[in-house]
């Protein structure tokens, strides 16, 4: 269960990764493939938002308030203008809305995820591996991390990120505060799994043996030890991607999230969320359903990836 | 106003086997102190007006009516008002009302460390003249004095002193923090801060009982949804407010009824006036454009209230033309039109004040003061896009929007207002006289509007005893304001309630609920 | 052991020190408390004057050495929004966040060791793909939605459950309790479940996860080679080695469900500390927000310290290796 990149021939990664157990295993597994494709169906329908979006929501001058509270596929009262998802609140179309939010969360959780991997597996690995007064430091500061809430920590980052841009740059702040905040609230799983995971592995023979042939601890711990505590790291990796985007969501419900011109899928949950009880459900469920159907096919999709990268489980 | 009860009012189908007399309601805010004279907030006189009584109180249509005096005249020329006390008067611990309580309630109530005090600026001294008659002195003569004070409640002298509670304590709290000793209808028997509040009628009340409550409890309910839901399962009798959205459709559910009114309070935008630059937007640092009225006009022209009344209010709500709604006293009837929604307009005072391709500013507004006041603004920013005025909206909580305003850190902001005293007077007071600290003038004025003509008019609205030439005077203000465009008024916030079909109560424009008007059927 | 339990405990205090610092260096950015506590017709001598009652025209180091002396003898300052002190309150709502946490946090636990070794047991069962994909719809959605969506349910329209608060409640001294009365343990249902979703979830995720590893490991072949029972292997053995990491886990989620109790209390209007937190930054209470986040951090560092002696305990190459280290 060792290196099996030291073994592998030089052939082209393309080729090696098609003629792979791991694409014949995905290939027959019927909940992996469709959930890989809703995921790139709505990655990808983010990504072109502007091509396929009828509209522009953020775009103030074009919208039309009489437009407002329009039913999905209904004529409004007012303008005549028909939705395939209806309106907002605002007149915005919430097909095109939906579309340009989901760029938003999606931007924001793959971001926070990465964000908060990099740092969690860099700290974890070393305060697993080096141990001392460093993996101390490193573990005193996650508990402190995780004293504070996410909501917590979001508010602190903004007020403090408010506080030292100049002002006309604010309102392109928000999202980078979000990464930020929902990056930093996230690290300390990583890190915790990933250290003990590493004070298990480090004393393993396959370790020991590469110390003794003069390996360096930089080499050591990325080359060796990272591949073998990945398996843990997937699962909340999948999580946290579907947790960063629903994240932003919570934010957003308390008052700290994307700005409601530039609505984010949680945003657009949030705001619809005033409308259950007033009969306009199409503004809370359709980026429900959207929000809901990216998680979930995250979500599946990791749990694949995780049975599927396993050596152990083959 | 009150939507016509269902034939069908018995208990509510969804209530459990609640005792008919006992009454549940939820608001969005908890009264933070059960001190009359601690906080000059709405959630905490409101509530405490079921507890505590005035010299005066407000009636169902806010008229002033006699509450612990019976009457009152002015003295001599203006010098003051004379109020003669109701006799046989006793508080919820069972001792009487007498004027001495009423000198002991002015100290308290006036001193520094109270909230109220500046209901009493106007007055020089009050005097006891007789166990049942007291003299309130004026620096100048006053007019409105008595409509001002129906809020200011009574405390009782001996009980105060007694439980150590002579000055009412903000910042540490003392006994009269967390309990209450009122003549009111209804005496606080238990009382939880921030969970819960109950309240018994008090057997010894003067006035004549027209509830039928035997035990109510107020219980804050921050989240609107489960406000809702509360009152649809039955969970609470009444709440306020009711989202403005979900009125319509609670109203058709048959479950409840919807009871809706308007209220004092004027939401409007204001524009920065005082600062040299624009301070946020692309055109950060450029100089000013809302310091000419032409561009302040194109933004009155440029705002489609209607249609912000039509969706976001969903037609609960009144357009306003000035900083009253027209149910104040002083309401200027002359000046009743607000600027019709007209982009061709806006754009063309724009070109004429040099703005031909319009700029770029900075609008910042609450997302959790007023009725929907996010959904507003943003509304705001694209009819103003829509003209050329490209507005940046930040919209942040209320407890960092008034530091931000302080600091002047805006180009135009979102400002509701409620007079206090119901009158014209006020918003002129505090919105559009030139700030002076000294003189205590101004202290909401952020924008800095200033205008000579309104700084002289406002002390000789204050003192004019004639009710046509004061009258005179307030449509003046009003003219010269509209004229400038010194704010755009937008609409008045509408009050919407929800109780349960077998409730009868009545709304009070103040928004205050009075717990005395309300039956169970 | 016992150098390192002083060690840790040591550290913990350090840590302690550090939450407050950076509490009280954010407070600042919340907001001005100044405003709620003044109504309309304040003055700008009023503001200054309550201002520096309050002690907020010193500069922070100064407010946070005076908040500790303060917190060190059990006193953390009287509420801007109450004026009670905050300890009392803090004594009010804390039995019902923990009684609300204690619920989810078994519910959560219960469950998602139970569902996860079902799932991992049968690994490609119907049942337990259907119960992997079901569950991951509760995580799918933001927690205030879902709350949100029970109360319409369950309260709103089948009627059965109480849409807010938390019933009738026994005071038995100073704690008051919902366990004892049918309403206070209906109440507890809906926020239950919104609150504990999440972490059973998660929990039974991992526990799965590691179940299938271990159950790969060659001594599990040995046991079954053995002629062990089933059931034995599945729980005395395998069940058992996949603890490390699950104790880990489950350690950080019950630290935060208190903290994930801010959102359900706020939905479910429960009369807890979180909701006290949510209402504390409204009105920017300063001394309360103060207060909670050191509750918080004495409770996180708490269950860290647990973790890791835990951790100590079952995993006997940690032992070594750390008396090794010396």
């Amino acid at each position: 269960m060792s290196d099996q990149t030291s073994q592998s021939a030089p052939k082209s990664m393309f080729a090696r990764a098609w003629d792979s157990d791991f694409a014949y295993k995905f290939r027959r597994t019927p909940v992996a493939v469709v959930s890989a494709l809703v995921v790139a169906l709505l990655v990808l329908s983010a990504v072109f938002a502007p091509l396929i979006a009828p509209h522009n929501p953020f775009d103030p001058a074009s919208l039309n308030l009489m437009n407002g509270f329009t039913a999905p596929m209904a004529a409004n009262e007012f303008t005549g203008d028909v939705f395939w998802l209806g309106t907002d609140d605002q007149g915005r179309d919430v097909f095109s809305t939906i579309l340009y939010g989901m760029r938003i969360s999606l931007f924001v959780g793959f971001s926070a995820v990465l964000f908060a991997m990099v740092l969690g597996i860099t700290l974890g690995l070393i305060a697993g591996y080096v141990g001392g007064w460093i993996e101390t430091i490193i573990m005193r500061a996650a508990d402190v991390q995780l004293t504070f809430p996410a909501i917590l920590v979001a508010m602190l980052i903004f007020g403090v990120a408010k506080g030292i841009t100049p002002i006309e740059h604010q309102d392109k702040m928000a999202i980078w505060v979000l990464i930020l905040a929902i990056g930093l609230s996230d690290w300390v799983q990583f890190a915790r799994v990933v250290r003990g995971a590493t004070l298990v592995e480090k004393d393993k023979e396959y370790v020991q043996a590469a110390r003794m042939i003069g390996r360096g601890k930089g080499i050591i711990m990325l080359r060796h030890i990272l591949p073998n505590v990945l398996s843990p790291v997937l699962v909340i990796a999948t999580i946290s991607l579907a947790l960063a985007i629903i994240a932003e969501a919570t934010l957003s419900f308390l008052g700290v999230g994307a700005p409601p011109t530039q609505p984010s899928l949680g945003t657009l949950i949030r705001i619809g969320q005033g409308f259950l009880f007033s009969g306009e459900w199409w503004i809370i469920l359709f980026p429900s359903i959207t929000l809901l159907s990216l998680a979930l096919s995250v979500n599946l999709l990791g749990d694949w990836l995780r049975d599927a990268l396993n050596p152990r489980l083959q | 106003m009150k939507r016509a009860l269902s034939i069908l009012a018995v208990a509510s189908a969804l209530g459990g086997p609640v005792l008919a007399e006992e009454f549940k309601w939820a608001g969005t805010t908890d009264p933070q102190t059960m001190d009359p004279h601690a906080v000059n907030s709405a959630p905490v006189l409101g509530f405490l007006n079921n507890v505590y009584e005035g010299l005066v109180r407000r009636g169902k249509d806010m008229s002033i009516e006699p509450a612990l005096a019976t009457s009152w005249e002015p003295i001599g020329n203006g010098e003051g008002w004379r109020f003669i006390l109701r006799e046989g008067v006793t508080f919820h611990d069972g001792s009487s009302f007498d004027a001495e309580d009423v000198l002991f309630s002015y100290q308290r109530a006036s001193n520094e460390v109270s909230d109220t005090r500046s209901w009493f600026s106007p007055v020089s001294d009050v005097k006891v003249v007789d166990a049942y008659t007291v003299d309130i002195l004026t620096k100048a003569p006053n007019p409105i004095f008595p409509d001002s004070i129906a809020n200011w409640m009574m405390v009782d002298k001996g009980w105060a002193e007694a439980n150590e509670a002579a000055l009412p304590d903000k910042e540490n709290g003392n006994y009269a923090t967390l309990n209450a000793n009122g003549t009111g209808a209804f005496m606080v028997s238990e009382r939880e801060p921030g969970l819960r509040t109950e309240l018994v009628p008090h057997t010894g009340w003067w006035g004549e009982v027209e509830h039928n409550i035997t035990r109510a409890e107020f219980t804050p309910v921050q989240n609107p949804a489960t406000a809702v839901a509360a009152l649809l399962s039955g969970d609470v009798d009444m709440i306020n407010p009711v989202p403005i959205q979900d009125a319509e459709r609670l109203a058709g559910s048959g479950d409840v009824q919807v009871i809706r009114g308007i209220e004092a309070r004027v939401i409007m935008l204001g524009m920065a006036q005082e600062s040299d630059v624009l301070k946020y937007g692309d055109d950060e640092g450029k100089p000013n454009p809302f310091k000419d009225a032409r561009v302040r006009a194109a933004v009155s022209h440029a705002v489609n209230v209607p249609a912000i009344l039509k969706t976001i209010m969903r037609g609960n709500a009144e357009p306003a033309s000035q900083l009253v709604s027209p149910a104040m006293r002083g309401y200027s009837n002359a000046n009743a039109d607000r600027p019709a929604f007209d982009q061709a307009k806006a754009k063309a005072l724009l070109a004429e004040a040099g703005y031909p391709d319009g700029f770029s500013f900075g609008l910042k507004c609450p997302n959790n003061r007023y009725l929907n006041d996010e959904a507003v603004c943003q509304a705001v920013t694209s009819m103003l896009a829509q003209v050329g005025m490209m507005a940046q909206l930040d919209a942040m909580p209320v407890q960092n929007y008034w530091p931000e305003l302080r600091a002047d850190n805006y180009d135009m902001y979102l400002l509701g207002w409620s007079p206090g005293t119901f009158d014209a007077e006020h918003p002129i007071r505090f919105l559009a006289s030139t700030p002076n600290k000294e003189k205590k003038l101004g202290s909401w004025n952020f924008a800095g509007y200033s205008n000579a003509r309104i700084d002289a008019l406002l002390p000789m609205i204050q003192s004019e005893i004639d009710a046509t030439k004061r009258q005179a005077m307030l449509d003046e203000a009003a003219q010269i304001m509209q004229d400038e465009t010194a704010y755009v008024p937008m609409y008045v916030q509408p009050l919407v309630w929800g109780t349960g079909q077998n409730i009868s109560l009545t709304q009070r424009p103040d928004n205050f609920f009075i717990l005395r008007w309300v039956s169970v059927n | 052991m016992l150098t390192f339990v002083v060690r840790r405990v040591f550290q913990s205090a350090l840590v302690l020190l550090i939450v407050g610092l950076v509490a009280f260096s954010m407070f600042r950015f919340v907001g001005d408390p100044i405003d709620n506590m003044l109504g309309q017709e304040r003055t700008d001598a009023d503001i200054a004057r309550l201002r520096t009652e309050l002690g907020l025209d010193q500069p922070f180091p100064v407010q946070y050495v005076k908040f500790l002396k303060g917190a060190a003898e059990g006193n953390f300052g009287v509420s801007y929004r109450q004026g009670r002190p905050v300890s009392t309150i803090l004594v009010e709502r804390a039995p019902a966040t923990l009684e609300l946490a204690a619920v989810s946090g078994f519910f959560a636990i219960t469950i998602g060791i139970g569902l996860g070794v079902f799932t991992a047991i049968r690994r490609d069962g119907f049942m337990a793909n259907m119960i992997m994909s079901v569950s991951l719809i509760g995580v799918s959605l933001p927690t205030f939605l879902i709350g949100i969506l029970l109360i319409y349910l369950f309260a709103v329209e089948l009627g059965w459950l109480p849409s807010f608060g938390r019933g009738d409640v026994v005071h038995i001294g100073w704690w008051s309790t919902g366990f004892l009365t049918a309403s206070g343990l209906k109440a507890l249902i809906l926020p239950a479940i919104t609150l504990g979703l999440y972490q059973m979830t998660l929990i039974m995720r991992l526990v799965r996860s590691e179940m299938l590893e271990v159950l790969r490991q060659d001594y599990i072949r040995f046991a079954r080679a053995r002629g062990l029972k089933e059931r034995s292997v599945n729980f005395r053995h395998a069940l058992k080695n996949t603890l490390v990491p699950v104790i880990t886990v489950t350690g950080l989620q019950l630290g935060s469900i208190i903290a994930f109790a801010i959102i359900t209390e706020t939905v479910f209007q429960w009369p807890g500390v979180g909701l006290l937190f949510i209402n504390a930054i409204q009105f920017v209470d300063i001394p309360v927000m103060a207060a909670y986040l050191m509750l918080i951090s004495v409770m996180f560092v708490g269950i860290n310290l647990i973790v890791d002696l835990l951790y100590f305990a079952i995993d006997p190459r940690l032992r070594v290796d750390q008396k090794g280290a010396k």
